[in-house]
């Protein structure tokens, strides 16, 4: 081993010291800023991800749209489904109805399912709490929990649905009935706008209720595990006909700017908490400049058994380098230990603070997702290592800087 | 004179000190035989230590030149093979306890092993200093930590020996086992050495006895060398 690396792990963790007390404050100041970042990313990135998993389980991997409606949805279905890549094609329509349960009143968004298809596409039956898929018919209907609950409808319960055709009937002086549907089913997707504002219905009960006939709003699609979705949607798009008027377009696209904007708030968190980091290289800084004054006549004294200058500096730099790396390993343990037990720790702050339910109600999720990817980690432990080492180098430099006879001398 | 192992030639030295030149060394010359040892007295500022920091090639002269075993190299890579110091306040890394800090001299020079550890133990053994060996500087008295000092000194087998004033912060007993100890491992090894002092007796051990007054180096009979020899 090299002297000036002997020396810098001697200085920071000197012999027959068990806790050297400089050492240690650097490092935990380090691994602080480390820990609040992999938190930090981690539910940013949790978060992240459930809402793309939402995204992608209740639109699919590509969605197809037309201006208006898909007149002949199974003929655009044929078309689709040949296409490399995709694995269930499934039929949709979709609109603001008004529910009534017992006198209340909600507008919930209702959809429309195709029960053949739409199984190979979203994996509605998962998220099926009480009740089952398979007892939705033209006659029932499945609610979101949280609509379920403020209104108080359980299963076997009657709502009353009806939709903006009910308006438009008026308009010609015919009478529309609302539909009364049995609730079979209510189901909890882990997202609040969704489970507090959804119902599901049959595509053909949808149709009824819009007028629509055999039109559909649009097509889902599922694809291949692994394949790109945006490769997905230009190879339909390539084959769909241009006189239908319609257009695939896959989930990130359709959820271009919503993207942008996780991405854009994960990287402000990063860029706010690194500084974190960087007020803690000041202060290894601050230390090791100390240091450097401290030990004036031992640089002096390393000159004159031979010591180059460049040596002495790596020796200051390795010493942040040092600080840099166990502050990171530190703060890597000290935030995944902190997310391990993540929801434990939100467990016994809302009951401190009785605030459940206000955190579903605002936050939409009731546990604390966390997914730290492996580009975000690297970026963690290549930023703090090189932040800490060039926290090193000043104090380095005035080391370098240091004659051995000037040091030697001084007092 | 057997082989020259140190020879300085017409050394000059000035510092600058606002707008006044001071005249450090004025054409100073030595020369030091292999196994020889020299003392140099003089009163404070008198120019001493400038003199050992430009025999140990830690400083530049302004004019004249220094030969270590006749060559002029006299830079880093080669300062910690050729020589070892030994300076007044010990200077040893408080980090280190006393087998590290002997080895630290041996680190510097790329090499380190059980051999190496041995050595330095076996020296540390003859400097006294067997059972401190792990102990740190904090742990140690003044005249162990000079041993230990003098140990690093001489852990590479240099060919010379700088010594500046290592007694200074001794009390007078301990100075005199630790100027005794120096002396004999130099004579033992056939190593030179040039020692700063001010103390008369350490001086009268030494083989030859000079003086320094005003940046002049002149030579102090061992006879004579309570007296400093009159100015010119």
């Amino acid at each position: 081993m090299p002297w000036y690396l002997y020396l810098a792990l001697k200085q920071l963790f000197p012999t027959g010291k068990r806790f050297p007390f400089f050492t240690a404050i650097s490092v935990l100041g380090v691994a602080l800023g480390v820990a609040l970042l992999v938190v930090s990313i981690s539910v940013m990135g949790g978060f992240g991800r459930e809402i793309r998993r939402m995204i992608v389980d209740t639109q699919g991997d590509v969605q197809i749209r037309a201006g208006g409606l898909i007149n002949d949805p199974k003929a655009l279905m044929r078309i689709v489904a040949k296409v490399p890549g995709v694995v269930g094609v499934t039929p949709f329509a979709e609109g603001v109805g008004m529910l009534e349960y017992d006198r209340k009143p909600v507008f919930p968004i209702i959809q429309g399912v195709d029960l053949t298809h739409v199984n190979d596409v979203i994996p509605l039956s998962r998220y099926i709490r009480v009740g089952s898929l398979d007892d939705l018919d033209d006659d029932t209907v499945i609610l979101s929990s949280q609509l379920a609950y403020s209104i108080g409808a359980q299963i076997g319960g009657k709502v009353q649905i009806s939709s903006p055709l009910l308006i438009e009937k008026l308009k010609s002086d015919e009478v529309f009935l609302p539909r009364e549907l049995t609730v079979v089913g209510i189901f909890e997707i882990g997202h609040q706008q969704l489970d507090s504002n959804t119902v599901i219905v049959t595509l053909r009960r949808m149709q009824d209720l819009y007028g629509l006939g055999g039109a559909v709003h649009g097509l889902d699609v599922k694809i291949t595990p692994g394949l790109d979705a945006d490769e997905a949607a230009r190879r339909i798009n390539a084959v769909l006909p241009p006189a239908a008027g319609v257009e695939a377009r896959s989930w990130i696209e359709l959820n271009q700017q919503f993207l942008f904007v996780l991405q854009l708030e994960k990287n402000l968190i990063f860029i706010l908490l690194i500084f974190i980091v960087v007020v803690a290289a000041f202060s290894v800084t601050s230390s090791l400049l100390i240091s450097v004054v401290r030990k004036t006549r031992e640089i002096g004294l390393l000159g004159a058994l031979g010591g180059g200058s460049r040596e002495v500096a790596l020796c200051f730099c390795l010493q942040g380098l040092f600080i840099g790396v166990s502050g990171t390993l530190s703060g890597l343990a000290l935030g995944f230990g902190f997310l391990a037990c993540r929801n434990d720790v939100l467990r016994l702050f809302t009951w401190l603070t009785d605030s459940q339910e206000a955190l579903e109600r605002y936050y939409q999720f009731s546990r604390v997702p966390a997914y730290l990817a492996p580009g975000d980690l690297t970026m963690i432990i290549v930023c703090t290592i090189v932040i800490s080492t060039l926290a090193g180098i000043l104090p380095a430099w005035r080391a370098a800087r240091l004659k051995p006879v000037e040091a030697l001398r001084s007092e | 004179m057997s082989e020259v192992i140190l020879e300085a030639r017409g050394l000059h030295k000035t510092y600058l000190s606002g707008d006044r030149r001071l005249e450090v060394l004025r054409d100073v010359s030595l020369a030091v035989g292999r196994g020889e040892s020299v003392s140099i007295r003089g009163e404070s500022g008198s120019g001493k230590s400038t003199l050992l920091h430009l025999l140990a090639g830690l400083d530049q002269p302004d004019s004249g030149d220094v030969r270590w075993g006749g060559t002029a190299d006299t830079g880093t890579a080669r300062r910690a093979k050729f020589l070892g110091m030994v300076f007044q306040s010990f200077y040893l890394i408080p980090e280190l306890n006393a087998l590290e800090n002997v080895l630290m001299a041996m680190r510097m020079q790329g090499r380190i092993g059980a051999d190496e550890r041995a050595r330095a133990q076996a020296m540390l053994a003859r400097v006294g200093l067997a059972g401190r060996a792990h102990h740190l500087p904090s742990h140690l008295s003044g005249g162990e930590r000079q041993r230990v000092a003098v140990a690093r000194a001489l852990i590479n087998s240099p060919q010379l020996i700088l010594a500046d004033e290592p007694t200074g912060n001794l009390d007078e007993k301990t100075g005199e086992a630790v100027i005794g100890l120096l002396l004999d491992l130099c004579a033992e090894t056939q190593t030179a050495l040039v020692l700063v002092t001010h103390n008369v007796a350490h001086a009268a051990r030494t083989a030859r006895a000079l003086f320094m007054h005003d940046g002049v180096l002149r030579t102090a009979p061992i006879s004579s060398v309570s007296e400093p020899p009159p100015l010119p």
